[in-house]
């Protein structure tokens, strides 16, 4: 038997990009998402780019087998709630899963490609300089090493 | 393999909570399968700085 779930307060601001905020009991949840997260000096955009498929969505993930046949579990609620007085979660996003309640089955996954593209200090080439483009640019340490 | 697990009294003040995200989970409650995956890319070649070229796979 699963144990009740008591919460008083919830908050929540953002829930996005294939995420998951249940409340109350569920059976299987499944979220998957695949980002690809572009970020350029300039506004500036290709039109046809995120068509091609990159490593990262298609290469297989390793994951546990599970193999519950050879697993006695013996679970003993000598209290039947568990009791939460308020949570507050700002954002949940990018297949995650805020769940109240019980569920039998959880399976997520993401798989993000980050990319970023800073004009040089020579300045980008001219064809692609948007018109306002007179930048001063500074690389920014700091992110590159995070 | 036997595993015995007892449930005793839970009560749980204030939960804050700044962001859940990447295939993460929060859960109050009970589960029987969780399982998670997350991969993250952003090699060297991400940060490119220099003319603005298109996405290619390689870079």
């Amino acid at each position: 038997m699963k144990r009740l779930s008591m919460v008083q307060l919830v908050h929540n601001e953002l829930t996005s990009f294939s995420a998951v905020f249940q409340i109350g009991d569920s059976k299987e949840i499944t979220s998957r998402v695949k980002v690809l997260a572009v970020q350029r000096q300039q506004e500036l955009f290709f039109g046809n780019e995120g068509e091609v498929t990159f490593p990262i969505f298609t290469n297989p993930i390793p994951r546990l087998a599970i193999d519950t046949t050879s697993l006695q579990i013996n679970k003993l609620n000598e209290s039947p709630a568990i009791s939460v007085r308020t949570i507050r979660v700002l954002a949940i996003a990018f297949s995650a899963v805020v769940h109240i309640g019980s569920t039998s089955t959880i399976d997520t996954e993401a798989r993000i490609k980050h990319t970023r593209q800073l004009a040089s200090n020579s300045g980008a080439e001219p064809a692609l300089v948007a018109p306002q483009a007179s930048i001063r640019i500074i690389k920014d340490e700091s992110s590159c090493l995070q | 393999m036997n595993f015995t697990v007892i449930n005793r009294e839970l009560q749980v003040g204030d939960v804050h909570i700044i962001a859940v995200t990447s295939s993460a989970v929060f859960l109050i409650g009970d589960a029987d399968i969780i399982n998670v995956a997350s991969a993250f890319d952003t090699p060297p070649e991400a940060l490119i700085i220099g003319p603005f070229v298109p996405l290619t796979p390689r870079g």
